[in-house]
């Protein structure tokens, strides 16, 4: 028993340990709400049918994503939008942007929720004190963007990865726990035989 | 690790054994929970103490497969090895499969803790379908007969598995036909490895350990 197990994981050992999880993330994109959908390894999900949703769960319209895992939803209404991809499987990408995001985005003041003034909006506001035309700033949001856009799968790829550290503590517990386990019978035994 | 520049072909290919939380109804979710309980309750009782040091060892290979991708082609698939632990462990592979579920959710967010149930559901009941069927037949005979039944009931294990995943994607309103396709023919590959890994562990633990198999006393079968 032990030795085939003991083989199985030898022949098993060399191979690289990955997991996974779906990840999805929604931001502005000038008047557009441009948002990813793909896996924690770096693979993006095409040519997905993306769906969006208002809190109530009234449906708002649809998207799919481009060949890089991109969509651009352009929104009509300041609420809350829930985008929501089924990659099928099992496997379900949601994002979420409130109300004053999505009204910001739209170019109406947030009344609703200007207290709450989301941090991704900071910097086009920055850039309009600075007195930059519209164009300018639109350009300059599209050159953030696709500049942090390998960094931030890298961080959400970073986050997910499942590293051999925890595998061995994952297998540890399971010896640990299984061996608390052969305790506890163990004396149960001992004080039944007694 | 993360550096596969390949298009994804097909969703499914990352690992749909473990459905994530918010892609199941709440009833399924629920009906999952309470049969897991069930399913432990059961294979806890019938977990000899002997046993328990073999459920511990094919808990932690349970853990441990499925983060081993095995590249095949463009996609990648992740092996399972519930077959193994149904055809050792009988009903006991229930609660062993869970452990190594809760600590895959634990540490790497596999599933979710909400269909921690339904994952354990469709995992772990194939295992004890494929003990209870194959269990006789890989105890007896020659080593090389016992290996080629066990390594069908690995095979047949996922894909139970497969089917197991649809019928509660199904339930919770996918289509049953699409998913179970997705799922099943997705896995062929799995379903190989699996049958020839399973084999060739019964092969060796018919030979260097063949009271594995004989005791029938710890009502496994």
């Amino acid at each position: 028993m032990i030795r085939s197990c003991v083989l199985i994981l030898a022949l098993l050992a060399p191979l690289p340990a990955l997991a996974h999880n779906v990840i999805s993330a929604v931001f502005p994109s000038g008047s557009d709400i441009e948002g990813e959908v793909g896996f924690s390894n770096g693979e993006m999900a095409p040519d997905l049918l993306i769906e969006v949703f208002d809190q109530a769960g009234g449906k708002l319209g649809e998207t799919r994503t481009d060949t890089d895992g991109f969509f651009l939803f352009t929104p009509s209404e300041p609420v809350t939008h829930i985008f929501r991809g089924d990659l099928g499987a099992g496997h379900v990408a949601e994002a979420i942007m409130d109300a004053a995001e999505v009204a910001q985005i739209m170019g109406q003041s947030p009344s609703a929720a200007a207290p709450a003034a989301a941090s991704t909006a900071a910097i086009p506001s920055a850039a309009t004190a600075a007195g930059l035309s519209d164009q300018a700033r639109a350009e300059l949001a599209a050159m953030m963007r696709n500049e942090l856009r390998p960094l931030r799968q890298e961080l959400t790829a970073f986050k997910n990865k499942s590293d051999f550290q925890s595998v061995l503590g994952g297998i540890g517990y399971i010896f640990g726990l299984f061996g608390l386990g052969f305790y506890i019978a163990a004396r149960r035994k001992i004080g039944s035989i007694e | 690790m993360l550096c596969c520049g390949s298009v994804l072909k097909s969703s499914s290919e990352s690992r749909p054994m473990h459905i994530v939380d918010g892609a199941l109804s709440n009833p399924v979710v629920i009906g999952g929970a309470v049969a897991a309980v069930g399913g432990i309750a059961m294979g806890l009782r019938s977990l000899p103490l002997e046993r328990i040091p073999a459920a511990g060892v094919l808990s932690a290979s349970f853990f441990v497969a499925s983060l081993i991708h095995v590249p095949i082609g463009p996609s990648s698939v992740h092996l399972i090895l519930n077959g193994l632990a149904g055809l050792v462990l009988g009903w006991a592979a229930f609660p062993a499969l869970f452990v190594g579920l809760l600590l895959q959710a634990v540490f790497f967010g596999f599933g979710g803790l909400t269909v921690l149930g339904v994952n354990a559901v469709n995992i772990a009941l194939p295992a004890v379908l494929v003990g209870l069927m194959f269990r006789p037949l890989v105890a007896r005979g020659s080593p090389l007969q016992g290996a080629i039944w066990g390594g069908i009931g690995g095979g047949a294990a996922i894909a139970a598995t497969t089917l197991a995943v649809a019928v509660s994607l199904m339930l919770s309103g996918d289509e049953f036909i699409l998913a179970a396709k997705l799922v099943f023919f997705s896995h062929i590959p799995v379903m190989v490895i699996e049958a020839l890994l399973t084999g060739a562990a019964i092969f060796l633990a018919r030979r260097v350990k063949p009271e594995l198999f004989g005791d029938t006393k710890g009502s496994l079968a």
